[in-house]
């Protein structure tokens, strides 16, 4: 098939591409721009792990032609920090304990990016809705939730355990 | 309050921070110079003979890099047991289920291989089928293996006691008949192997639940030395026990790249991974239960119809666990168990934490209505019947630490049980149940885990293990305990796992045996290691290497950290006596070697066992069966956590793969033709978010003996206990046994009317 160039805006970085008129944005952003970061979980949009920014909204990247991204502002998991320091909503997910296998983690973070950025403090049922097309097999939601009321400011639950004591003793010292 | 720096405490696991930049590279993230992509032909039919395959025309397109079908395989055929060897990893003479692997292509980009792949003519004869485990152990059903008569993968008998007497001597008895079809493991990544075959060895990228395991195997099917197979390490998405075995994608992969000269990459499908790596076995279990006037379980007997599917994967394992957990969670002297695993033209089932959930589910709900019936709280009936150190189950294991009444204890304080049993509106309901599970059973000569640790000039220290990382920290809990033997802070610590070149034989990420026996060779290694720096410290201290202690980084004399040696200058000292300081260690599990699944099933059988309770509270729509699941509260008996937050996650995981997953939603369907019709996300009912509530954790410490630091395993008696008590709620709720799982709403529906009918004392016949 012949193949088009195309300009995308990824990260904040122009890129030109060469692509297949039917290759969806996943497939350029992981094989022509190497970002693998976005995930191929199930190719017709019901797992969320290809999740990316366009213009601020989460978006499945694997519904979408690679042609139609063109003249969009698009944000993939590795625009989030600078290789190096997570960003604080990475950083949240990382000490909430909401990434385990991580494979969810990248379409995740950036749903959650979304809702944070649409709304300054979700409630619990906001979260949960807004995540709801984001499938996660490890962690049963609860972490991520909270790692999304942490992150907006709102009061999540400590858990200590009894042989924890030193913990707060440390925090009140 | 035990004195520990690292374990014992809640800290972010460092291994997940490349997961949350993005930079953690799957499978399928990876490519190599010259690299080819492969795809599958699969067979169209649910049993069929291959008569010949023609590739001449695939061979022609351009693009194609090379072609495998069955004439370049030996015949070797894969088992997990020497007495299952059962798989051609691809089929020789016919395949056994619709999807099963025919012949691969690798070619320049998928689509060409893809395209390739279609252009492969092969000659069938369609052979007659079975689908249904109770047709395919009937007589003159049709033979998935000619060798295997009556369809019967795997017989597990145990017959330990009197049941029969014990149940006409019991004050009440009661039965009851469950079934459940098949369940996905829903690991997020799909299956994806990259290889690259060269003349020295192949190395191989792929998700694995142990490197070792899969690299004997593939050399095997490969016909090569191990040595030569080198599994690497790389992130992965997941196990949940679908990762357990060699799979024909490995080989494929190995052997297109062996013919094409090129690294290739296989990536499955969401579709592939559903139907073509494993399955969760179906079932059908009739259980038995007796008690005495007083509650106490007289004996329990058992008769299972487990779907194996077409190969006989972990079968023995599969189809003794369950007896297994039990006989560990409550005592009683009489037990029988019967379970037929049947082969099927269907895809091959493993392992999976709750399974049968038939099994487990079942009981939990017969012990309800013996509960009831005595007029006792189902919670005191599960404290007069829970084993304790010490106790001895019929197959003659012996419990180690138990922390099982203390999980019934505290779940119940938490979830306010007592406030709530049979106190709860019409059409609200709350369940408990309890289980145990095993850990690091014997599994003969690769059964055991090494490791080795070594020192770098500036005082950080190197873990080499084989363990595996599938994605619920094992690298982060090999590191904390190394830092906690050695004295140095985790951030000291780097870990090198999972590379089949590298690293010493490790058991895998099986029999929840990673932290104790992996983690137990790391402790013994750094143990190791420490006193060869414990050597040079005593010189540099003038003190008794018995009288010291390592802790944030320095070696001190026990009660006077004033006066310290750094373990970096310790370390680098004994560098220039010409000295290097490398530990090792091995764990190796301890049970009874002569203990075999199905020809012996006596003895020790595992290290140790968590315990867990799990409560769940439920609200059923009566109009429309819908079941809203309020909460679930879990506690686990971990022995002692290494980091709180993990048991934590672990605890999460096995309750959304339990309560939500296991009860309420998940399914596969068949049409009659053999074909599954949901091996995909939006018609498998995978629970969203919204689909579950919070999940409250409680951490029970027991300070298992043979665990290192006390742990035992991370959370996975949750992943039972939660089906029995999601089940258990869902009776409470509408004041009946549902008979089958998943719990949908049209089933509950149907328990409801059955129930209403037989109050209404009608008939359904007219």
């Amino acid at each position: 098939m012949e193949q088009v160039l195309i300009k995308l805006t990824v990260n904040g970085r122009e890129e030109d591409v060469r692509v297949s008129p039917h290759k969806t944005l996943l497939e350029v952003l992981r094989d022509d721009l190497s970002l693998t970061g976005a995930k191929n979980g199930c190719e017709d949009g019901s797992c969320g792990t290809c999740t990316v920014l366009l213009d601020g909204a989460a978006v499945r990247s694997c519904l979408l032609l690679a042609m139609e991204a063109q003249g969009h502002e698009i944000v993939t998991i590795e625009g989030l920090s600078d290789g190096q320091n997570m960003s604080p909503l990475q950083e949240i997910f990382v000490n909430q304990g909401a990434v385990q296998c991580g494979f969810c983690s990248p379409g995740m973070i950036l749903t959650a990016k979304a809702l944070l950025d649409s709304a300054s403090s979700p409630t619990e049922t906001e979260i949960r809705e807004a995540i709801s097309g984001n499938l996660c097999r490890c962690t049963g939601y609860t972490k991520i939730v909270e790692a999304v009321m942490a992150a907006s400011g709102q009061p999540v639950p400590v858990r200590t355990h009894p042989y924890e004591g030193d913990v707060s003793e440390r925090a009140a010292s | 309050m035990t004195d520990f720096s690292v374990v014992g405490k809640r800290r972010p696991r460092l291994d997940t921070i490349p997961r949350a930049l993005g930079e953690a590279k799957f499978s399928a993230d990876l490519g190599l110079p010259g690299m080819v992509y492969g795809k599958v032909l699969r067979s169209p039919y649910p049993h069929a003979r291959i008569l010949n395959i023609d590739t001449s025309q695939a061979e022609r397109l351009p693009g194609v890099k090379a072609i495998i079908t069955s004439k370049d395989v030996m015949p070797y055929k894969w088992g997990v047991f020497a007495y299952t060897r059962d798989q051609q990893l691809l089929p020789l003479d016919k395949t056994r289920y619709l999807g099963e692997e025919v012949a691969a292509v690798a070619a320049v980009d998928e689509d060409t291989a893809a395209e390739a792949a279609a252009l492969i003519r092969v000659e069938w004869e369609p052979l007659p089928y079975v689908i249904d485990p109770l047709a395919a152990l009937e007589e003159g059903a049709p033979l998935v293996h000619e060798d295997k008569p009556g369809n019967v993968s795997v017989r597990i008998f145990v017959d330990e006691g009197d049941v029969d007497n014990a149940m006409a001597d019991a004050y009440l008895v009661d039965e009851g008949e469950f079934t459940s079809p098949e369940e996905n493991y829903c690991m997020l990544e799909p299956y994806a192997v990259v290889a690259n075959y060269e003349s020295t060895g192949v190395d191989i990228w792929c998700p694995n639940a142990g490197p070792h395991m899969k690299a004997r195997p593939i050399s095997n099917a490969l016909g090569i030395p191990t040595s030569m197979v080198r599994v690497r390490k790389v992130h992965i998405g997941g196990h949940h026990g679908g990762r357990s075995e060699v799979s024909p994608a490995d080989f494929m992969a190995a052997l297109l790249s062996k013919k094409a000269r090129r690294p290739v990459k296989l990536v499955y499908t969401r579709e592939e991974n559903m139907n073509c790596v494993r399955q969760v076995h179906g079932a059908r279990t009739w259980v038995r239960a007796g008690v005495t006037k007083e509650g106490k379980l007289v004996g329990l007997d058992f008769k299972l119809i487990m779907d194996g599917g077409a190969y006989a994967s972990t079968g023995p394992i599969a189809a003794s666990v369950a007896y297994q957990m039990i006989e560990e969670t409550y005592a009683m002297p009489n037990l029988r168990y019967e379970a037929i695993r049947a082969y099927t033209n269907k895809p091959p089932r493993g392992m999976y934490p709750h399974h049968p959930r038939t099994t487990y589910g079942g009981l939990e709900m017969v012990l309800d209505a013996l509960a009831e019936k005595l007029g006792m709280d189902p919670m005191e009936l599960r404290l007069r019947n829970s084993v304790y150190e010490g106790y001895v189950t019929p197959t003659k294991t012996v419990i180690s630490s138990c922390g099982q009444i203390e999980t019934i204890q505290r779940a119940a304080e938490k979830a306010g049980w007592k406030e709530k049993y049979g106190k709860l509106p019409p059409g609200r309901g709350i369940g408990m149940s309890s289980s145990a599970c095993l850990i690091g059973f014997p599994m003969g000569i690769r059964g055991g885990s090494g490791a080795f640790v070594r020192f770098n000039e500036d005082g950080d220290a190197t873990v080499i293990s084989g363990v595996v990382d599938n994605g619920q920290g094992n690298d982060a809990m090999i590191a904390a305990i190394a830092a906690e033997e050695l004295g140095l802070p985790i951030e000291a610590i780097k870990v090198v796992t999972a590379d089949t070149s590298m690293t010493p034989s490790d058991q895998g990420a099986y029999s929840q045996a990673s932290t104790i026996l992996s983690g137990g060779a790391v402790k013994a290694a750094a143990a190791d290691a420490k006193r060869q720096l414990f050597d040079v410290a005593a010189d540099l201290l003038e003190a008794n290497k018995e009288d010291l202690v390592a802790r944030d980084g320095k070696i001190f004399i026990k009660g006077s950290p004033e006066k310290s040696v750094s373990l970096a200058k310790a370390a680098r000292t004994a560098l220039g006596r010409d000295k290097a300081i490398l530990g090792r260690g091995d764990r190796w599990p301890k049970g009874d070697h002569k203990r075999e699944w199905v020809s012996n099933p006596r003895g020790q059988l595992a290290s140790a066992f968590s315990y867990g309770t799990a409560i769940a509270e439920v609200e059923v729509d009566m109009e429309t069966g819908r079941v809203k699941l309020l909460n679930m509260t879990a506690a686990h008996d971990c022995g002692y956590p290494i980091n709180p937050l993990s048991v934590e996650q672990q605890m999460h995981r096995s309750a959304l793969e339990a309560g939500p997953a296991g009860v309420m939603l998940e399914r596969h369907a068949w049409t009659a033709a053999g074909q599954n019709i949901n091996a995909n996300f939006t018609d498998y009912w995978f629970p969203l978010a919204t689909d579950v509530p919070n999940i409250e954790t409680i951490i029970v410490t027991t300070n298992d003996k043979f665990g290192p630091f006390g742990a035992k395993e991370g959370g996975l008696s949750i992943s039972i206990a939660m089906i029995g008590a999601v089940a258990n709620a869902i009776r409470n709720a509408i004041g009946t046994t549902v008979h089958d799982f998943p719990m949908t709403p049209d089933v509950v529906l149907r328990a409801i009317e059955a129930r209403n009918e037989s109050e209404s004392g009608s008939t359904t016949h007219e």
